[in-house]
């Protein structure tokens, strides 16, 4: 047994916890995380059924842990965990998972199939077996604060173009602000429009904001790879900065993963409760909506329809709030077949869109998203995640849906009366 | 001469629609060698001719749409800020050529993605975050204006 493949296998027998113990004694080998996975449902092949992508773990967990599978371990019966099965199952734990957590969401005893692939990622990512761009995303954010290797000099460049488009000034490092706003990697890169979003509406709404300049990254690779004290360490910087800046909330941007690594994961990551508030941008907007401070004018008369990325809706429960937003500016809003809660994933989070390899398998799963809007055939789609994003575009582009993306902070930002924008 | 954004902004929201095709244009052409994409070098050609049909536009929309898709920087993957110039150059081109109703305002999309592929470029090339793009773009439209 290689080094790697041992301190591997060590690392996930740590990692089986009472519930993922209970997890594996209680499947009933039912399928139904099966028809839950787009993985599954697009291709057909039994090997992307959710629980079956635990399988070596699951090995594991029997060797060591059941009183029958350590007698067939002693007498030599049971089949050990290698360095080629663990290859084999990178494909299955990084590839064709996104972390959506529709399975563990269908799971009639309950089984949390998501937080049993997280843990399982933890013991392939120190064998050795975790895919390069996710590996190397995880070497930048330890380097450079961002996966993308997005720096502060960055930041300040998109600052700049946002003051200069809105007349805005773009606050950084003022204490005592209200908010403090985090930006995805792919937001400062390829969605200038959200800085310019938010600095709009926030000048509507009255309210004191900043960035912050030691915390500006919400996006959480840690969580993406299965390193926990990447993860810790990543979130540390954001309670950091916004301490020192004394910021009452936390404001998670448009990007699924980010929402729920600050607000679900974080406190249990750095031990203690946050000082501060987190809440995704949605939650925000549809707080500053119901208080009378965000007013809009004017709707949008085409067919909309909206993606509810899967962080957002299923793991961190915001659904309504957008779509008291998009109510306040559409006029013909539609909703997908299982939209909310139940929502399809875009088939590129969980570090999806990272892995190269992984994408042939990323398009083919992209027709489960396909047939969902072809129901209800909108003019253009709203999302609020950038990675869903990006994925959505690449896959509408791929199977020549003619279906523009935009985001919903952009949207009501749009709406905003002149005077105030 | 427009010596500020909201100036500039209301000038070329006035314009009539094939003229503020031609002026975004002559805006991206500024940035338009960030980008080796030989579609949106045609589709440019094509928003400065002033009898591109209906059909040309649609066509050049399109193929401006699939060269800025394609050049995304994926979430996880390292940015190369020369190669995000392009993606803006893209999507100025595509603000050009898009198929909008007359008053929607192309030119200052198309201005503000130019301007974002010079800031994309100012940060690859380590130069900083200065640059002189809008005053550029506001002596273009004066140009424009006064002939």
């Amino acid at each position: 047994m290689s080094a790697s493949l041992e301190k591997g296998v060590r690392v996930l027998k740590e990692m089986i916890d009472a519930p993922i113990a209970s997890y594996f004694n209680s499947c009933v080998h039912c399928g139904l995380c099966a028809e839950a996975c787009l993985f599954y449902t697009e291709t057909g092949d039994p090997k992307y059924t959710p629980i079956h992508k635990l399988e070596p773990l699951r090995r594991i967990y029997e060797q060591e842990y059941t009183l029958l599978g350590r007698l067939k371990k002693v007498l030599g019966l049971s089949k050990p965990v290698t360095d080629a099965e663990l290859g084999e199952w990178q494909e299955l734990v990084y590839n064709s998972c996104t972390l959506c957590g529709r399975c563990s969401l269908v799971c009639p005893v309950g089984n949390d199939i998501v937080y049993m692939v997280r843990k399982f990622r933890e013991g392939m990512a120190i064998s050795g077996h975790a895919p390069e761009g996710i590996v190397e995303a995880t070497r930048r954010t330890v380097s450079t604060g961002s996966p993308m290797g997005v720096t502060m000099h960055a930041v300040k460049a998109q600052m700049k173009h946002v003051e200069e488009e809105t007349g805005i000034s773009i606050p950084l490092d003022v204490e005592g602000a209200e908010y403090m706003v985090l930006l995805s990697s792919m937001e400062i890169i390829n969605f200038p429009e959200y800085l310019s979003a938010i600095a709009r509406i926030m000048k509507h709404a009255g309210k004191t904001w900043t960035l912050c300049s030691t915390g500006f990254e919400a996006t959480n690779s840690g969580i993406q790879i299965g390193v926990s004290d990447l993860a810790k360490t990543i979130v540390s910087r954001i309670v950091e900065g916004a301490e020192r800046l004394k910021a009452k909330t936390v404001i998670s941007p448009e990007c699924g993963h980010a929402y729920t690594a600050l607000r679900w994961e974080g406190p249990n990551l750095i031990g203690r409760p946050f000082t501060f508030k987190v809440q995704h941008i949605l939650e925000v907007l549809d707080e500053l909506r119901s208080q009378g401070l965000l007013k809009t004018e004017g709707f949008e008369t085409d067919r909309l329809t909206f993606h509810d990325p899967c962080q957002l809706a299923r793991r961190g429960g915001v659904i309504q709030p957008q779509r008291n937003l998009i109510n306040m500016v559409a006029q013909n809003f539609v909703e997908m077949p299982d939209a909310g809660k139940m929502n399809w994933c875009c088939g590129g989070g969980g570090g999806v869109t990272a892995i190269e390899p992984a994408e042939a398998l990323r398009i083919e799963a992209f027709k489960k998203k396909k047939s969902q809007l072809e129901a209800v055939k909108p003019d253009r789609l709203v999302t609020a995640c950038a990675v869903c994003r990006t994925t959505l575009e690449e896959g509408l582009e791929h199977y020549q849906m003619n279906i523009p993306v935009v985001g919903l902070t952009e949207i009501i930002a749009e709406h905003l009366p002149e005077q105030g924008a | 001469m427009p010596t500020n954004d909201k100036d500039f902004k209301a000038k070329l929201g006035a314009l009539p629609i094939a003229h503020q095709r031609h002026v975004g244009a002559l805006f991206v052409q500024r940035v338009l060698p960030f980008s080796s994409d030989v579609r949106l070098k045609a589709a440019l050609e094509l928003a400065l001719r002033a009898d591109a049909s209906d059909a040309e536009l649609t066509g050049a929309y399109q193929a401006a749409n699939t060269a800025r898709v394609e050049s995304y920087t994926r979430c996880g993957s390292v940015c190369d800020w020369a190669d995000q110039a392009g993606h803006f150059v893209a999507k100025a081109v595509m603000a050009c050529v898009s198929p909008a109703a007359e008053g929607e305002s192309l030119a200052w999309e198309a201005a503000m993605s130019a301007r974002m592929a010079r800031t994309c470029q100012t940060v690859a090339d380590g130069s900083g975050t200065e640059n002189r793009e809008a005053e550029e773009q506001y002596r273009i439209l004066e140009a424009f204006l006064n002939n």
